[in-house]
Formats: C-alpha cells, sequence, structure tokens
C-alpha cells in the first residue's frame, strides 16, 4: 500500500487492509520480549504525551464530556496500562516448571479487530492499541462514526511511534469511513474481537462467530447504608457521577438510601452543589433523557445545567447533577434507565433488604455483570456478604466512586487496570474481569511426561518367627501403656485355646480384654456390628485380630465403625484408578485404638494389607474397603498359630499366595521395592508348599516358610495390587461358591498365558507402565524360581508346567466344571459374571486391560478346560 | 370479475382506486414500476394463501399506460370509522384490533420478503439522517432477534374491515415482511402516536398484555419503525419521528 491516499471505505479495501495486518502481524510474532516491551514504553510515553491533544479533539468531535477529565482518561489508559503490564511476559516461554515438566509459552493470537466507543474515543484507543503491542497481535481499528475523526487520529499517531520504535509497518489499521457493513466485516475476518459498546454492538460481536471479549451495559446501583460516613460516600458519588459528565459505564444511577440518614444524604448532595428536582420538574426531565423507552442521544455526556435547561427546567449553572428522587425501580421509571449523564435517581429505603432488593431489580433490568457499589462501615460484615451474595455483577465496589473504581487499579490495587470490563456470562460476555494482556494470547501449554510418585506402605511393625506372640505383644504393655485390648476372632480358635497364648500375656501385663468370637467365614456387616456393639461399650484402646482372612477383615471393619460410627460403606467402597485420588476420602483411623493382626493361616496376607471384604447379610453385596487408613499398626507372623491348618487350607491359601506374587509382580504398578517381596514369596511357595501340604506340623520349616511367604506377597500386593486373574476369581467365588485360592488357581496359568503377549489388545494405563512387558516379567520370575529352558519360550512354558505340577500335588482341580459347577448355570451367570470381573477394582493394575469379550473366553476355557 | 360502473374512490400520486360492482382497481401510473406492482400482488397471493381473510386477487394488467392490480371486493366499514363513531367502546375495538393483529403475527410465509433486510434497505437510504445516526440504527436493527412472523407492516384499523354480518377483512398488504412481531407493533404503536398519544398508549399496553411481551422489547424497535417513517416524507410528522429516531443504545 503505498499508496498515500489509500483509505478503507469499502469492503475491497478493507480486504486490502486485512492483508497488510496479517502480513504485519506475521513479522511482529517472531519480535523477542525485549523488542515488544521497547515498543510498549514508546507508544505509552506518546500517548501519554498527547493526552491533552486527543482529549481536545475527542470534546470537539463528540461534543460530548469534558476536557479536563477526558484528559486524565488518556492519561490512565497510558500510564496505568504501561505500569501495570511492563515487568509482564508475553512473548515465548512465560513460565517453567522444570521439575513438574511443564512449560507454559504465549503466542500472539493474530489480528484484534477494537470497537471504539463514542464516549471514550481516544483512552479506549490508546488502551487497546498498548494491549495489542504488548502481545505481539495487529490491531484493526472501527471507530464509531460521531468519533472517528479523533480515534482514526489516535490509531495514525501511535502507529507511527510503533514503528519508530521497531514495529512492524502497518501492525495499526483503522476504518477511515465506517459503517455498519465494515465493522461486520472486521469483525468477521479478525481472529478476536475487543468490542466496547451497545448491546446491540456486543451482540453482532457475538454472532460473527469469532471469539468475542465484549462488554455491555452497566446500571450501576449505589446504596448507602446507615453506617456509611455520608460526607466521604456523597463526596465520592458526586466525583465519579460527574466525571466526564457521567459517560463512564461504570457510573453511579441509582442510590438508595435508608430512611434513617436520607434527610443527611439528601442535605449533603445539596450542599455540594446537586439539584433535588421538584414534582413537575420530575416529569419534565424524565421525558428528556428517556424517548420511547430509549436513552435521548442529545443528553449524552452533557452537563446537569444543560439538560436542565433542554428540558426547560431553570437550575444554577455550576449544578453538579440532577437527583430525581423516585420510587419505582420498574423500567417503566425513566430514572431507573443508565442516563450517561449527571442524571441520578434516589430511592428511599425502609430497611437494608429494601435497598438490596431495589439494587438487585435495577441490576437485573439494565446492568447485568456489570459494576455494583456500596457505602458501609467494613465492620458491618453481614450486610456486606449479604450484599456481594445479591449482586450478579462482576465488580462489587465498597467505599469507591464507582467510576474510577471500576476501571481498577485506582482506587484499589489488585482489580486490573483497564477500559474494557468484563460482565461475565451475565452479560453475555466471555471474560466477567477486567480485560488485559492475558486475554489476548494464545498460552501453549508444553508438558513432559512424568510419572507420579510411588510408594512401599506397610505396618508400622512387622514381627516375625516362630513362638514371637508373647514377645511382641508384650509392647503394648510396657512400651504404648495400653490398658484394654478387644480380640476378635472366631469360634474355633477361641475354643481351641488360642487365644490363650494372647490372654495370658495380658492378664501378665495388667491389661484387661474381653473377646468377640463369633466371625464366621466370609464375615458379614451384621456380625461386624455386634462386635462394634460390644466394642463401644468395652472402649479398647487396642484390638487384637486372631484368625485367617475372615476375623482380620471383620476386625479392621469393627475398627472403622468403632472410630467413625457415621461412615457409609457404600462410600467407602468407592473404586478407584489412582487410590490418592479417590472421590471419597477415607476417614483418619488410629485416634481410638490400635491395631494389631495375628494371622492363623497362610494365605491371606491381610495382617499388612489394606483391604478388607465385608458382606451385607440383607442384601447379598460385597463390600470390598480398599484404604490405607485400615492396614493394621502391628502384624505378627508367628507360625505356632498356623501348625494345624487342615490340608485343604493349606493347599487353597498356599496357591492364593502365588496368585498374589505373581499378580502382584506383573502389575502396571510394579516396583522394584515389592519385587523383591514377590519373587521370594513366589519361590517360597514351590519350595516349601508340597511338603507344608504334604506333612503339615510334621514339617515345622515348611510351614514357617509358607507364613513368612503369605505375609511377603501381602506386602508386595498391598503396594503393587493384583490384576484380572483376582478379579475372575472373586466373581467364581461370588457365583459359584469356589474356595477363593482354588478359584484363583483354576484359571491361573490361563489367565498367564493371556496376559504374556506382546501385543495385547490394550495395555493397562499407568505412567511407569511403558510397553506390554508381562511375558518378560514372567520369565524373570522363572528364572528366579529356577526355572530354565532353551529360549524364553521354552522358560515361559516350563514355568506353567512348574505352577501346573504344583498344583496337582495340592490337588487343584484342572477345570471350573471339576468344581462341581452346573453347565446351564454357568452359562446363564456368564456374561453377567463376565462384566462384574472386568469392572472389579482389581482389574485396574492387570498389565493387560481386559475386554469382556477376552474374560468371558477366559471362563469358558478354564470351564470346559480347552 | 365486473369492471363496469367502476368510479373513483380514492387518488394518490402514483395510484388510483376505483370501486366496481365486486372488484377494487389499484391502477397505478406509469411512472411506477412494474416490479413493484407485481410484488404487491405476490404478497398478496402469499398472505391469501395463509388463510387469513384477505381480498382475493384476481388480476393484474395493463391500465391507462400503467400497471393494476385488481382484487375482490370486500364489504363493510373499516374499523377506524367504527372506533370514531362509538367512542365509548374504543377498548372493545382496541381488543379486537390486537386479536386481528396477533393471529396475523402467528401465521408465516416463508418466501415473503425479509423485515430485517428491508428496513436495512430503507435506512441506508435515509440521506437526511446523519452517518452516525444512521451506523446507531443499523447496528441496533443488527441486534435485533429475527423472527419470520407475517407483519402487515401498515397496520392500522383503516386497514381493517368490518362487515355487516361481522366478517373481518384486513387490506392493503404492500408493506408486508416476515420479521419480529414486537416491530410491527411499534410501528403501529407509532401509527396511532402520530395522531393520538393516548390511543397509541392504550393499544402498547394491550398489545403487551395480550401477546406477553415486554414494553421495552416493543419500545427498543421504536427508533428503527420511526426512520423507516420517515422515509415517506410527511413534513408535518418529521419533528416527532426524529424524536424517536435519535436515542443511543447503552454504550
Amino acid at each position: 500500500m503505498a499508496d498515500k491516499n489509500f483509505i478503507v471505505d469499502s469492503i475491497d479495501n478493507l480486504s486490502i487492509k486485512m492483508k497488510e495486518l496479517r502480513e504485519a502481524q506475521r513479522e511482529f510474532a517472531s519480535y523477542s520480549q525485549e523488542q515488544v516491551d521497547k515498543i510498549f514504553y514508546e507508544v505509552a510515553m506518546a500517548a501519554n504525551k498527547a493526552r491533552f491533544l486527543l482529549a481536545k479533539m475527542a470534546v470537539e468531535e463528540t461534543g460530548m464530556g469534558v476536557l479536563e477529565d477526558k484528559v486524565i482518561k488518556n492519561h490512565y489508559a497510558a500510564e496505568y496500562i504501561y505500569n501495570a503490564y511492563k515487568d509482564t511476559k508475553t512473548c515465548g516461554v512465560i513460565e517453567e516448571d522444570k521439575i513438574f515438566g511443564i512449560k507454559k509459552i504465549a503466542e500472539p493470537i493474530g489480528v484484534i479487530a477494537a470497537v471504539i466507543p463514542t464516549t471514550n474515543p481516544t483512552s479506549t484507543a490508546i488502551f487497546k492499541i498498548l494491549l495489542a503491542l504488548k502481545t505481539r497481535n495487529a490491531i484493526i481499528i472501527s471507530p464509531h462514526p460521531r468519533a472517528k475523526d479523533c480515534t482514526n487520529y489516535t490509531a495514525k499517531m501511535l502507529l507511527e511511534k510503533a514503528v519508530e520504535a521497531g514495529a512492524p509497518k502497518g501492525i495499526i489499521g483503522w476504518i477511515d469511513v465506517p459503517s455498519l457493513e465494515l465493522t461486520n466485516e472486521v469483525m468477521h475476518e479478525a481472529d478476536i474481537i475487543l468490542a466496547t459498546g451497545g448491546p446491540g454492538m456486543v451482540k453482532s460481536a457475538y454472532s460473527s462467530g469469532k471469539p468475542a471479549i465484549g462488554v455491555g451495559a452497566g446500571n450501576t446501583p449505589v446504596i448507602i447504608d446507615e453506617t456509611a460516613d455520608i460526607k466521604m460516600a456523597v463526596n465520592s458519588i458526586i466525583h465519579s457521577k460527574t466525571f466526564d459528565n457521567g459517560m463512564i459505564c461504570a457510573s453511579e444511577q441509582s442510590v438508595t438510601v435508608p430512611d434513617s440518614i436520607y434527610n443527611e444524604v439528601k442535605k449533603e448532595f445539596a450542599y455540594r452543589g446537586c439539584y433535588f428536582l421538584k414534582k413537575d420538574e420530575l416529569d419534565k426531565v424524565r421525558k428528556t433523557i428517556i424517548i420511547g423507552g430509549s436513552l435521548n442521544a442529545k443528553i449524552v455526556g452533557q452537563s446537569a445545567f444543560k439538560i436542565a435547561e433542554m428540558a426547560g427546567v431553570s437550575v444554577p449553572e455550576n449544578t453538579k447533577i440532577l437527583i430525581g428522587e423516585v420510587e419505582s425501580v420498574d423500567i417503566s421509571e425513566e430514572f431507573a434507565h443508565e442516563k450517561l449523564s449527571p442524571v441520578l435517581a434516589m430511592y428511599k429505603a425502609k430497611t437494608f433488604d429494601e435497598a438490596i432488593a431495589k439494587a438487585e431489580r435495577l441490576v437485573a433490568d439494565g446492568g447485568y455483570g456489570h459494576t455494583s457499589a456500596i457505602y458501609i462501615d467494613v465492620n458491618q460484615k453481614e450486610k456486606l456478604a449479604i450484599h456481594e451474595k445479591a449482586m450478579k455483577t462482576c465488580r462489587i465496589l465498597v467505599n469507591t466512586p464507582a467510576a474510577h473504581g471500576g476501571i481498577g487499579d485506582l482506587y484499589n490495587f489488585k482489580l486490573a487496570p483497564s477500559l474494557t470490563l468484563g460482565c461475565g456470562s451475565w452479560g453475555g460476555n466471555s471474560v466477567s474481569e477486567n480485560v488485559g494482556v492475558k486475554h489476548l494470547i494464545n498460552i501453549k501449554t508444553v508438558a513432559q511426561r512424568r510419572e507420579n510418585m510411588l510408594w512401599l506402605r506397610t505396618p508400622e511393625k512387622v514381627y516375625f518367627k516362630r513362638g514371637c506372640l508373647p514377645v511382641a505383644l508384650d509392647e503394648l504393655g510396657n512400651i504404648m501403656h495400653k490398658k484394654r485390648a478387644f480380640i476378635v476372632t472366631d469360634t474355633f480358635l477361641y475354643k481351641n485355646g488360642y487365644t490363650e497364648v494372647i490372654t495370658n500375656k495380658l492378664d501378665e501385663m495388667g491389661i484387661r480384654y474381653t473377646c468377640f468370637y463369633d466371625v464366621t467365614p466370609d464375615p458379614t456387616l451384621q456380625c461386624a456390628r455386634e462386635g462394634v456393639k460390644a466394642m463401644t461399650s468395652f472402649e479398647p484402646d487396642v484390638i487384637i485380630a486372631l484368625g485367617g482372612g475372615s476375623a482380620m477383615d471383620a476386625a479392621k471393619i469393627m475398627w472403622v465403625m468403632y472410630e467413625h460410627p457415621e461412615v457409609n460403606f457404600e462410600d467407602m467402597a468407592m473404586d478407584f484408578m489412582d487410590i490418592r485420588k479417590r472421590v471419597y476420602t477415607f476417614p483418619k483411623m488410629g485416634q481410638k485404638a490400635y491395631f494389631v493382626a495375628v494371622p492363623t493361616s497362610s494365605g491371606t496376607g491381610s495382617e499388612v494389607t489394606p483391604f478388607a471384604i465385608i458382606t451385607d447379610a440383607d442384601t447379598g453385596i460385597k463390600w470390598p474397603i480398599a484404604d490405607y487408613e485400615i492396614l493394621p499398626n502391628m502384624a505378627i507372623v508367628d507360625v505356632d498359630n498356623m501348625m494345624d491348618q487342615p490340608k485343604g487350607l493349606t493347599a487353597a491359601s498356599g496357591i492364593d499366595v502365588l496368585t498374589h506374587a505373581l499378580e502382584a509382580y506383573v502389575s502396571i504398578m510394579a516396583t522394584d521395592y515389592t519385587d523383591g517381596l514377590a519373587l521370594r514369596a513366589m519361590k517360597l511357595v514351590f519350595d516349601y508348599l508340597p511338603s507344608a501340604y504334604e506333612n503339615g506340623s510334621g514339617d515345622p520349616i515348611a510351614r514357617e516358610k509358607m507364613a513368612d511367604a503369605s505375609c511377603l506377597a501381602g506386602m508386595a500386593f498391598a503396594n503393587a495390587f493384583l490384576g484380572v486373574n483376582h478379579s475372575m476369581a472373586h466373581k467364581l467365588g461370588a457365583f459359584h461358591h469356589i474356595a477363593h485360592g482354588l478359584a484363583n488357581a483354576v484359571i491361573l496359568t490361563r489367565v498367564m498365558r493371556y496376559n504374556a503377549v506382546d501385543v495385547p489388545t490394550k495395555m493397562g494405563t499407568f505412567p511407569q507402565y511403558d510397553y506390554p512387558k508381562a511375558k518378560a516379567r514372567y520369565i524373570e520370575a522363572a528364572r528366579y524360581c529356577g526355572v530354565t529352558g532353551k529360549n524364553d519360550d521354552e522358560i515361559f512354558e516350563n514355568f506353567i508346567n512348574k505352577i501346573e505340577e504344583l498344583k496337582r500335588i495340592i490337588g487343584v482341580k484342572e477345570t471350573i466344571a471339576l468344581y462341581g459347577v452346573e453347565e446351564k448355570y454357568f452359562l446363564d451367570t456368564l456374561d453377567e459374571m463376565s462384566e462384574q470381573a472386568f469392572n472389579d477394582q482389581c482389574t485396574a493394575a492387570n498389565p493387560r486391560y481386559p475386554l469382556i469379550s477376552e474374560i468371558k473366553e477366559l471362563y469358558l476355557d478354564a470351564y470346559y478346560g480347552r | 370479475m365486473d369492471l363496469t360502473n367502476k368510479k373513483l374512490i380514492l387518488e394518490r400520486k402514483h395510484k388510483k382506486v376505483y370501486e366496481s360492482n365486486d372488484c377494487i382497481i389499484k391502477s397505478f401510473s406509469k411512472e411506477h414500476p412494474k416490479s413493484d406492482v407485481f410484488n404487491e400482488a405476490l404478497n398478496q397471493a402469499r398472505i391469501e394463501e395463509t388463510g387469513l381473510n384477505v381480498p382475493k386477487v384476481l388480476a393484474v394488467e395493463e391500465m391507462d399506460g400503467g400497471w393494476a392490480i385488481i382484487m375482490l371486493k370486500k364489504n363493510g366499514k373499516t374499523l377506524k370509522e367504527i372506533m370514531e363513531s362509538d367512542k365509548e367502546n374504543i377498548r372493545k375495538y382496541m381488543d379486537m384490533f390486537v386479536d386481528i393483529q396477533l393471529d396475523i403475527n402467528s401465521k408465516s410465509s416463508p418466501l415473503l420478503n425479509r423485515m430485517n433486510l428491508k428496513f436495512g434497505r430503507q435506512i441506508n437510504e435515509l440521506k437526511e439522517l446523519s452517518a452516525t445516526i444512521r451506523y446507531e440504527l443499523l447496528t441496533r436493527l443488527d441486534g435485533m432477534k429475527k423472527h419470520t412472523k407475517i407483519c402487515h407492516g401498515d397496520f392500522n384499523p383503516s386497514n381493517v374491515l368490518i362487515g355487516d354480518d361481522g366478517e373481518i377483512s384486513i387490506i392493503d398488504w404492500s408493506h408486508a415482511t416476515q420479521g419480529n412481531a414486537a416491530a410491527d407493533a411499534a410501528n403501529t404503536y407509532l401509527l396511532f402516536a402520530l395522531e393520538d398519544k393516548e390511543l397509541a398508549d392504550m393499544y402498547m399496553d394491550i398489545y403487551c398484555k395480550k401477546s406477553d411481551t415486554a414494553k421495552q422489547y416493543v419500545q427498543k424497535w421504536l427508533s428503527i419503525v420511526a426512520a423507516q417513517r420517515l422515509s415517506k416524507h410527511v413534513e408535518t410528522e418529521k419533528e416527532l419521528l426524529m424524536q424517536y429516531i435519535d436515542v443511543v443504545d447503552y454504550l
């Protein structure tokens, strides 16, 4: 565009201009922060220097407002905006956190369409141009026809300064001959719209299909509370309302005053030069300010004297504000409108609530989202809270002149300085704050892969070795000084004297105790409630759970209900993807009692796990509870309690241990910390389960090694969790009553084959699980357990064979059918069982994320042995 | 169609209206564009098809060097005459008048001219308004909701005929468009207000109540319809219309 006479007065020329702006902006986008800051500085300086000239031009051209006040607005737009953003990073990397691998990069948006109103034709132009330059955007100014000369002059002058300071030529453009057609075209063509104007303009902006930051009408209501400093309040209102003849959209439009101070407020207004309209004068002014429901353009930005004159009312020439004492807040009352002039409505209210109701209505009818104000003693916290709650405005100003307060940083310090005030969704805006540079940049967030912290959580004390039970219990008395112990166990153990070692020791230490021995296998909520009843009346400071998984699980549940009677099981049973982020927060445990777990079978590992399962006998629902809060405080693994386990139990619980270890080892949450525990546990099972099964108490070493294996595997899966093998076994137990350990065993090698593929349908989701590696993990485990072979595949096969052989030795059946599950019933329940298994908490940690159809196939294969 | 005994009943600058036994003949001057005449006939035919009771178009033909629309005559007195002769019952007539307008608004005719386009064109052509005022008006028009309700465009009691048997018919559809009914109401209000402010206010109250419309919603259209009316260049109306026109949307 070499032609000096080129002007934007048509769609064709506008498209040439837009092209030029785009080119300039492309260049500008590569500027550094230093280059941008220099331009920002020079242009702010130039605008500041020209503040008087621009103010004068604005008043002359529009015939509205007050020259001296417009100087302040220009000054503000240059100085406050520069000051607020001079050190703000707007180019390139603006934020970086290397530890978390997060980087934020600011990019310009492109071309900003800036619609400039006639009320602030130069200051708004300065404001928007400065924001655009600071953010490396191009800007095209669409002036109001009434103010086009001064607005465009501002743009032209600042463009020259910007280019002198190094900005690309043509980075600022403007429409020379404004028309609605061109304004709409600009809004369509730009990348973002900064629209300041009436509802019509804002609507056009939003319907242009481009993101728009528009502002709407205000109808700022002010309440003067009876606790207010009246002199300060009245003079602040006058100061703000007369500023630029009331043309700032945040200006006060009405003031509501309680009965008790009404006369005093009125006196102060009158004393300071405001004119109270008399009855007949009120109607004359009404007809002058609003015509057919709309604001008369002729009064906008005029002085009180001039408006009175137009209405045929004679007032002193230096009158500051025309005040109409009116009653209705309905829109049919002319004084209830936004008046953009020194005309103010004044209402009397009997109560504070009435004043609030009036303000609410005024906001609803004319200024949703804009600004409201209150004058009050700031110690009136209750009233302030009521006001804050009631006002649907994005700025609520306290003891502040609204025009000066709303634009920010002048009568307050943390409200952003701005001449474009967002009104939120209430005002149909996308922004509810004062608009600033952050609204004119796109922020790219670069996020590097990070793995969240992992953990190893175990009971603070795990004691083991044959005969250690009384030794370990000694701590309860001699170190912890516990006074009252509550023992939870089952009838068999109780009747056969298994509790005696404990009670003798407690007697010796003088600890009082009671014993609840009604725990049944698959403990019920009803049973736990019984126990809690006894517990609540006994008030123990230590709970000792003695038994297999059932007694320990029941005791954990009683512990929760004893400490937190208010808890809801449905909430506590909430599943999780990451136990740290679960929706439900588990209550804090251990405030009433210390928890000791003493296992009598070598299988569940419940003495060291954060898990418990309880069945509601009324509904049949099983509630699996998982949280580290229910991890026992002390675990005592003394094989003396396990010597006489029946053969069946040894087999079922023994193979359960192997499943725990294998699943924890291939889990997506397995860590080096759990791997050692899992590997050792599985090796012990292979080495000692056959003899423990065959010889029972005849081989106390094997018994003890199995007790250790159970506890080690428990600690492994307490942290690495399990997998789909357990999910499926849980449902085989629930639907077909196969003992848990055997249910695990009957599908174990099938699930291993299913997991051991390098191309699974889907992989489990956890950042540390970086590629499918279940097969390699199984082989690693196999080698540790002494399996050999000429290659990986053979080792895997031999590992499977070793497990199958172990199963044979301890009498695990080959198929589900062999456990007496009727075929028709199995097939009828298969879909439901498969879905429930998929949805089991254990599934989440499986290395292969299963499809329901795959689970179904696995079940079928295991049923028929195919 | 019996055009014998036609007698002149109205004469305007560009048209003469004759009445015959069973027809009305709207005959336009030579200068009046042919397309305008056909367009008016087309408009009326479209309204006919909506089921509203309007004079049936019978023919468009050449007459005295220009073009004429011939339509079936509707008999009766205008509502305006009735209102003037029976002032006591004026409220009742106004009720009826608003009901008729709401009935019109309830109809649609997808091919009818678009109100917003027509208004925009008319405002753009109003060179006696300053660019600033035209800009304000167009911005306001642009922000208005664009509906597709049939709007008569010149709905006033003189365009409603009441037959001896009570049959109601609506005439003069040359300004009909599809658009926002509140604009049509604002236009009717203005037509009343140009003659009688009190009657205008009565109309506004009844219209807003019956249509469940907020008054300010209708009022928002006043400046636009006033500008449109200004294009008729009636010197005596100019001052009042300018008052309605020179208003601002909140800035």
